[in-house]
Formats: C-alpha cells, sequence, structure tokens
C-alpha cells in the first residue's frame, strides 16, 4: 500500500500544533466541500482531508503515526510489526465515511485494524455507506440496471486488513427521481463481533444534460423548430426521454413557446408532465439560393422586428 | 463477481428514527432535537418516516456541525443556502 503524507494532504508542519491542524482542517474543508466547491475532484480531496485530520487530530493516532517516521508520499510501505504497540488509540468514533478511507489508513487504523488488536470485542453493526449513482434522464422513464463497485476492508483468516472489491447488479425502479435514495440491506460495512452488516445508500442523480430541465417529475425540453413550423403550424416529430412523440405546433408560435403533455413526465402516481420549449432556429443563409429567399422576405414581407418587440410591451 | 441484490426506495416505505440516525451516523437524540428545532421538518402526514429529501438535508447538517464544529443554527442556514442554490441551479 502507498504512505500517505498526512501533513502535507493538511499543508501543515510536522511540528503544527493541534489548533494549526484544526485551522487547516477548516480552511480545506470549506474549499474542498463537495456542496459548494466548483473543483473537479472535490470530493476525492475532501475524503483524503477528511482521512489526515482524522488522523493527525486524535492525539494517540498522531503520536502513532509520527513513530512511523516520514516517507515520500506514494512509497510502497508496509507497517514495521507492533508498529502501533504502546498506543491505545480511543476507538469509538465512528467518522462518517471511514470506509472510503486508503489502504494505508484501514491497515493502519481502520476499523478492522482495531479488531484485529482486539480493540472491538463487543459485537457491533457495521456502518451505513452512502454511494451517487449517475444515471440519465431515460433511465428514469424506463427503469435501468446499474453494476456499483463497492470496496471494504476485513480480516484474512491470519488477521490481516485486506481490502477488496465486490460488484452489485442493482435495478434502478422506473419512474426514480435525482436525489431519491435506494437502500441495499446489509450491502454498508461489515459487522464485528456478530453484528450485522450496515446498509448501503445509493443516491439517485441525473447524468447533466443540456437538452433537459427536470424539476421534480416534471421535464422541460427543448425542441428545435423552423421558423416556417412556428409560422405555419406543422407535425412534427420530437425525440423525447420517452422516445419520439407526434406533436402539433399551433401557428403563429413564438420562439420560447411551451407544449404541455399531460403525464408524459418522468412515470409515477401521478406522472410528470413534459414541456416541450420550441426554440426557433433560423436556416444559415449559406448558399445564394437561401440569402435570395431572405432577400425575398425582407422586400416582400414589411417586417419590422424592433417595433413589433416595442409594441408588444 | 457480481451480486443481486434485493433493493429499496427509502420514499416508498420512509426510513424510522433509528434508521435515519444510522445513515447518517448521528444519534437518535441529535435527530429528536432537530426535529424540536425546526432545523427538520416532517409533515403531520409523514408520521415520522423520512424521506430522501429528510436524509440528505440531515447528512449535510452533521457534516457541517461536524467539520466545523459549527452551531446548529447556522449549519442550518448553511445547509438552507445550498439548497436554495440546488434550487436555482435546477431552473
Amino acid at each position: 500500500m502507498e504512505f500517505k503524507d498526512y501533513y502535507a494532504t493538511l499543508g501543515v508542519e510536522k511540528t503544527a500544533t493541534a489548533d494549526d491542524i484544526k485551522k487547516a482542517f477548516r480552511r480545506l474543508a470549506r474549499k474542498y466541500h463537495p456542496d459548494v466547491s466548483k473543483e473537479p475532484d472535490a470530493a476525492e480531496r475532501m475524503s483524503a482531508i477528511n482521512e489526515a485530520n482524522t488522523v493527525l487530530s486524535d492525539p494517540e493516532k498522531r503520536a502513532a503515526y509520527d513513530a512511523l517516521g516520514r516517507r515520500p508520499p506514494g512509497q510502497d510501505f508496509r507497517p514495521p510489526p507492533d508498529w502501533d504497540a504502546g498506543f491505545e488509540f480511543s476507538g469509538n468514533e465512528s467518522a462518517p465515511g471511514q470506509d472510503e478511507f486508503s489502504d494505508f489508513f484501514a491497515n493502519l487504523f481502520g476499523r478492522a485494524a482495531r479488531a484485529r488488536r482486539g480493540a472491538d470485542a463487543a459485537s457491533m453493526r457495521g456502518g451505513d455507506h452512502h454511494a451517487k449513482v449517475m444515471i440519465d434522464l431515460s433511465d428514469a422513464y424506463h427503469g435501468a440496471t446499474r453494476a456499483v463497485t463497492l470496496r471494504s476492508a476485513r480480516l484474512d483468516a491470519g488477521g490481516h486488513v485486506v481490502t477488496e472489491e465486490r460488484t452489485l447488479d442493482v435495478t434502478i425502479p422506473r419512474g426514480v427521481r435525482s436525489g431519491q435514495h435506494i437502500r441495499l440491506r446489509g450491502q454498508g460495512a461489515p459487522g464485528y463481533g456478530g453484528g450485522p452488516a450496515g446498509d448501503l445508500y445509493l443516491e439517485i442523480e441525473f447524468r447533466p444534460d443540456d437538452r433537459y430541465v427536470v424539476d421534480g417529475r416534471d421535464v422541460t425540453q427543448r425542441v428545435p423548430v423552423a421558423p416556417w413550423e412556428a409560422a405555419l403550424g406543422a407535425s412534427i416529430e420530437a425525440p423525447t426521454p420517452a422516445g419520439p412523440v407526434e406533436v402539433t405546433v399551433p401557428a403563429n408560435s413564438r420562439n420560447g413557446r411551451r407544449l404541455r403533455l399531460r403525464g408524459r413526465g418522468i412515470p409515477g402516481d401521478p406522472p410528470g408532465d413534459l414541456y416541450l420549449e420550441l426554440d426557433l432556429v433560423l436556416p444559415p443563409a449559406d448558399t445564394e439560393a437561401a440569402r435570395e429567399l431572405y432577400r425575398t422576405m425582407e422586400r416582400e414581407m414589411n417586417f419590422k422586428p424592433r417595433q413589433a418587440t416595442e409594441r408588444s410591451r | 463477481m457480481i451480486e443481486r441484490t434485493l433493493e429499496l426506495l427509502i420514499d416508498d416505505d420512509g426510513l424510522s428514527v433509528e434508521e435515519l440516525a444510522s445513515a447518517c451516523a448521528v444519534s437518535c437524540e441529535w435527530i429528536e432535537r432537530h426535529l424540536e428545532g425546526g432545523l427538520l421538518e416532517v409533515s403531520a402526514a409523514e408520521t415520522m418516516r423520512f424521506t430522501s429529501v429528510h436524509l440528505l438535508r440531515a447528512r449535510r447538517l452533521a457534516d457541517i456541525e461536524r467539520t466545523f464544529e459549527a452551531n446548529e443554527e447556522l449549519a442550518a442556514l448553511v445547509v438552507d443556502l445550498i439548497e436554495e442554490v440546488e434550487r436555482l441551479r435546477g431552473r
């Protein structure tokens, strides 16, 4: 496993006081908090910051970590035997997300490691895990299956902490909305001393898609239309998350007009509505014939767009 | 190895106080205190069953309080703002 330089993660010196560590942690937590940060790797950074803080803010853990000495980050590392002799970690804290910490943490400070030291003799339920699952909006219309890969630490027969990956096939129910949670009983952290495993909660999130705006079960979708379709009215085939639908565009439709298709939003009881927002697209004037058509309109139509805008105010 | 598993949309049945507390790594007292203080809300019709909305909010509250050792009302104010930003971005 890779050695983790927790001091570097928090950007503090090895001589930092508890107060320095707290300040550095809070400053970074504010910067990388996944709910507010715009950094692309905010969630991973926040997990690393939490891990470093969990060790360095606990005097016993920090002393044991310091006793390992300092190594280049990323270097392959095996803790020496009895590296933690003489240290007594306060063993009952359960920092959420701890099960997502690195192998390095799991081996030295994780719950499986504490169980090896006999610190978790009492029966204890495993913690609940949380993860996000990204799906497409069309998956909410039809339902889907997603393979979710989980990593967990456990003790092998020889008492060593091993991390293992497993993959679950999860059914995403039809009608699911962004922000809803699916609960998988017994798929969280394993229990100790005969305690039951925790649960896994999967938060559903729709993959960003510029074509749609989703509000609860209602979906708004922009549909490009030609000027003559909007002006004269037309029957068009619009692609929607549920598949193509035939819609009538009323004559004299303006740009941005919303057509409501009742019950064609995300399925449910009641189902949401689908709004098609007309997006007037101009044909490019990139051939002589096209330019001539535009000139003809200019000559024949006596159309003064700024005056029209003034009148409609 | 791929396992099949039984999954449940929590909004179908809701979570109990104990289940919500466990999912947020907080105590039942923490949940009850936040309900009494109006920082977490359940409608009368929900009869103390908690949905995805409650789970997300309670986890955020607990996280802000823990990370910044924040006052509960202040953490709730931060979470209110996060929820408002999300709502505006969704438009």
